[in-house]
């Protein structure tokens, strides 16, 4: 179907090895939807149609358009519309609300997942195309106005309070029959695609579906407020007819359009760009912020779908010319309007079965459920965070094993498919108490469960291993926290000595607090290690050292600059990106520093903790520089 | 000299502080334990029980020392339990300060005069103190910071500290210390109860410190079982597993109240003025970091298994 080209385009799909090919194969995809995916794109394709007189259009949407026929009737009506729209102005004035409705919904519902990959990828769209809806209808409502004085606007309030009875009944199902027409469409759209990538990897399906459904979320409320406006709407001027005519006087109108920016280019975008598209990705997956300015762009698929429901058919079925045998009906169409006031209000009971039915799917699928199950693990991290989660699965040491299984579907894809880590040596890790001692960098330590992560899913067989933070990140209010539920421990010896006697793999950043505090400019420059705390712990346990080194982490949250918040009772607060940067991450376990030949006694021995000390770094910058070397692009690849 | 030797006669047990928590917690269990022969009580007030000897002492006179020796010279005993310690709330500070401290230094006295076998003194985890650069587990060794600006924690480190020299005067007398985590039941009463029997309990936002809370029955159990055992020094008496305090006050049927640190601290300072503050600003430490006691060593040396989890403790709470 059309989910296939839509959900072609995932910024995560490009992200990965077929980027170079990226637009043949969307243009493919889409050339290879149904007839029914073609009927469906015919709107957005008139819109994108438009915006292409203003702006360069994609080799892709040039290609759909000429496919679907109804874009090819928009293109040769586009003149003719133009003069219908000033003929039609009487009607218009009747429509003006229809309008203000109509406006947000062009684009189908197909068309909705394509648009919220296009805005992920280009992070300076999102104000623009939000502003659309309410500048289309001063516009609109402005022109008729001024050329119609038969119908001021208190006539048409007037109208509205009439149907307002009416449109209230139907609102409601409207609302649910269009909620759960997007989420299935959705979720369909999900799998399809899931499906279609399959070549690609399973992962990534899951991926796509994970994406649709958090949309979905979104989309669903977006939809609630156009319906409400569209039942209104409905009320006044509620016909099919009257709505496909005034689209089609829309479509018509290329003033009204040069508002719309061009929100789609997708074969422009440049390798930076992926790297913010995979940052805007993570909104989609870690914030809310990001999927409250996508309804809006959701806002003209769903509307797409609102259509079908009000009609009482199958939402494939978007009949896209009656517009044409419309037009010249226009006189009539108020008097329609007048005697119809409210079409959808004996079918509700109908539309309700059906949404329920829908909803349902929808909620079965399992991308829906691991939506929620992220959602969850953040309303998790955030009550953990604040301090009310009332959490009653810790440990000792203070990890909150539910809130880590909860977070695990968005643990994963950062580690799969944001920082696409990639861990060398994991075998060096003997079972058994092992400190692993790692060089820390970034301004927040994403290091420690990152290589935790890394440790568990690479090595299952050893004990799930614990990282050792410094005093500093406890004392931060929330991080401390956080962090705590997640696993990390405060560095002493007496944690690190209980933590190697239960066998555990034990993380450590001898750098500490001095390796989060550079500036990024010495990025993946080692620091003193401390006083060699580790390497009596070693001499004392007989517990190995390995030398791990981190790359990546530095990229992920660059410290930019500090602000000073000794009231807050931590040193400083970082300047860094609020969100981890979706830079690549290499890990590499190194061969274990020997000391066999030693005994515990050698930790008192001041030059031999030295010498092991420095040992142990320079393993550590060695590898750092060889993974440096080997690095191609910090974002990419 | 020890309990080995009174197994034919049964245990003689002295107890100070028998109508306080502790006492109503130990005095039913010696009275149902066949090899306790009588409990020679120390107190004010009279509790009631068929094996208890009373005798009338009040530990905040000053001639409270003569009276211990000379009711301790009559019927001598085989253990002593110095629970006299109080958990309610306090309404004259110095008072207490008087009875805890003072109290403590005349028990040891007596104690040492009249040469008995076994003390058990009761304490609070809280004397560690909670700070930020404490490990994860406290063991019986650390350091006992306390809580420098409250009385309540403040005392009990100075009795420990008390005890710690008497039993280094005292070899032959076997001293042993609970200190037991907040005991949470539905016939206790004491801080951490009080704090989370209300129905919002304002917290710290931000920060959700691990706690631990033993049940009353632990506790209970816990004072028993040192009657007979063989070992000595300070135990962490803690109940099983932990919970942050979200969890405990959700588990007790309250709902956390996360405020900005100054805003609380500010609120707790202007009750502390109009004299209506529940919890005092000295304990803020203990809702900011984390105090878990490490319950090995009573587990081994004592043999002291809890039954109850921490959360179970609260949920009792609840109950009550």
């Amino acid at each position: 179907m059309a989910t296939k080209g839509v959900l072609g385009n995932d910024p995560f799909q490009r992200g990965a090895a077929e980027r170079p090919t990226e637009s043949q194969s969307s243009k493919k995809e889409k050339a290879s939807g149904g007839k029914a995916a073609a009927k469906k794109k015919a709107r957005p394709d008139k819109a994108s149609s438009k915006t292409g007189k203003t702006v360069e259009l994609p080799a892709a949407q040039k290609a759909k358009t000429r496919k679907t026929p109804s874009a090819e009737t928009a293109q040769t009506t586009q003149v003719p519309a133009i003069q219908i729209a000033k003929t039609l102005r009487d009607q218009k004035a009747a429509t003006v609300s229809t309008k203000a409705a109509k406006g947000r919904k062009p684009a189908p519902s197909s068309a909705s997942p394509e648009d919220a990959a296009h805005r992920l990828r280009e992070p300076g769209a999102p104000g623009t195309p939000r502003r659309r809806p309410p500048a289309r209808v001063p516009v609109a409502g402005g022109s008729p106005d001024a050329t119609l004085p038969r119908t001021p606007r208190e006539q048409e309030v007037d109208r509205v309070l009439a149907t307002a009875a009416a449109a209230e009944a139907t609102e409601a199902a409207a609302e649910a029959a269009a909620q759960a027409a997007v989420e299935t469409m959705l979720a369909f759209q999900a799998q399809q695609a899931g499906i279609a990538a399959a070549p690609p990897g399973s992962l990534e399906e899951a991926w796509h579906r994970e994406l649709a459904a958090a949309v979905v979320a979104e989309a669903a409320e977006a939809a609630a407020e156009a319906v409400l406006d569209a039942a209104l709407s409905a009320g006044t001027s509620g016909s099919p007819q009257a709505a496909s005519m005034e689209e089609r006087t829309t479509i018509g109108s290329p003033f009204l359009e040069d508002e719309e920016p061009p929100s789609s280019s997708p074969s422009e975008v440049t390798v930076i760009d992926r790297a913010y598209t995979g940052s805007d990705d993570e909104h989609e997956g870690v914030d809310a912020d990001s999927a409250e300015v996508k309804p809006e762009e959701e806002l003209p698929d769903e509307a797409r779908d609102e259509y079908p429901p009000e009609r009482a058919t199958p939402i494939s079925v978007v009949p896209p010319l009656p517009s044409d045998r419309d037009l010249p009906r226009e006189p009539f169409f108020t008097d329609q309007a007048q005697g119809q006031p409210d079409p959808a209000a004996p079918r509700s009971a109908g539309m309700f079965s059906l949404a329920k039915e829908i909803a349902l799917q929808a909620l079965a699928g399992a991308s829906m459920g691991k939506a929620l199950g992220t959602a969850q693990g953040l309303v998790g991290v955030v009550s953990a965070g604040l301090g009310i989660s009332g959490s009653t699965s810790l440990d000792e040491y203070g990890r909150d094993s539910e809130l880590v299984s909860e977070l695990q579907p968005l643990l994963d894809f950062l580690y799969e498919r944001y920082w696409r880590v990639s861990v060398q040596g994991a075998d060096q890790i003997p079972s058994g108490g092992a400190i692993l001692v790692a060089n820390h960098s970034g301004a927040l330590p994403y290091d420690g469960p990152v290589a935790s992560l890394a440790i568990m899913r690479e090595r299952p067989d050893l004990r799930e291993p614990r990282w050792l933070v410094e005093d500093q990140v406890f004392h931060a209010p929330v991080l401390g926290t956080l962090f705590n539920r997640l696993g990390a421990v405060r560095a002493c010896p007496e944690n690190a000595l209980r933590l190697l006697d239960e066998q555990r793999p034990v993380l450590v950043f001898p750098e500490g607090y001095q390796g989060l505090s550079k500036p990024f400019a010495q990025r993946y420059q080692l620091k003193r290690f401390g006083r060699g705390g580790f390497v009596k712990l070693a001499l004392r346990t007989g517990a190995p050292i390995i030398p791990v080194a981190i790359v990546g982490s530095e990229e992920t949250s660059p410290l930019l600059g500090r602000i000073p918040a000794s009231f807050l009772g931590v040193p400083y607060l970082p300047l860094t990106s609020p969100l981890p940067l979706p830079a690549r991450w290499t890990l590499r376990f190194g061969d274990p520093i020997g000391m066999e030949e030693l005994g515990p006694d050698a930790a008192d021995d001041l030059a031999e903790v030295q010498r092991l000390t420095e040992r142990t770094r320079e393993a550590i910058m060695g590898m750092l520089q060889a993974l440096l070397r080997e690095r191609r692009s910090v974002f990419a690849g | 000299m020890d309990a080995t030797q009174a197994g034919k006669r049964g245990l003689r047990v002295a107890v100070t502080g028998a109508s306080g928590d502790f006492g109503r917690l130990l005095l039913p269990l010696l009275e149902k334990d066949p090899a306790v022969e009588s409990v020679l009580v120390l107190d004010v007030a009279r509790p009631e029980g068929d094996k208890v000897e009373y005798h009338r002492v009040d530990l905040t006179r000053h001639d409270a020392e003569s009276e211990l020796t000379e009711a301790l010279s009559e019927r001598p005993v085989d253990a002593f339990y110095h629970l006299a310690f109080l958990f309610g709330r306090v309404r004259n500070g110095s008072l207490a300060h008087e009875l805890e401290v003072m109290g403590t230094l005349n028990v040891l006295a007596a104690v040492g005069r009249a040469r008995i076998p076994r003390l058990v003194v009761p304490s609070l985890t809280a004397v560690y103190g909670a700070r930020g650069q404490h490990p994860a587990l406290l063991r019986e060794e650390t350091p006992l910071l306390g809580c420098p600006h409250s009385r309540f924690v403040s005392d009990k480190v100075q009795v420990e500290g008390q005890v710690r020299a008497f039993r280094e005067r005292h070899p032959d007398t076997r001293v042993l210390v609970l200190r037991f985590a907040p005991i949470l039941g539905p016939t206790v009463n004491n801080p951490a109860t009080r704090m989370l029997k209300r129905p919002v309990v304002p917290t710290l936002m931000g920060f959700d410190p691990l706690w631990q809370a033993v049940h009353e029955e632990d506790a209970a159990r816990a004072l028993h079982r040192v009657l007979t055992t063989e070992a000595s020094g300070e135990f962490n008496i803690v109940g099983q597993g932990v919970l942050p305090l979200s969890g405990l006050v959700r588990q007790a049927g309250g709902q956390p109240l996360p405020l900005p640190g100054p805003l609380f601290r500010a609120a707790l300072h202007a009750l502390g003025a109009v004299g209506a503050g529940g919890l005092p600003v000295a304990l803020l430490d203990y809702i900011h970091y984390s105090w878990v006691a490490d319950g090995e060593r009573a587990e081994t040396a004592l043999g002291f298994i809890p039954i109850h989890h921490a959360r179970d403790a609260a949920a009792a709470l609840r109950r009550s």
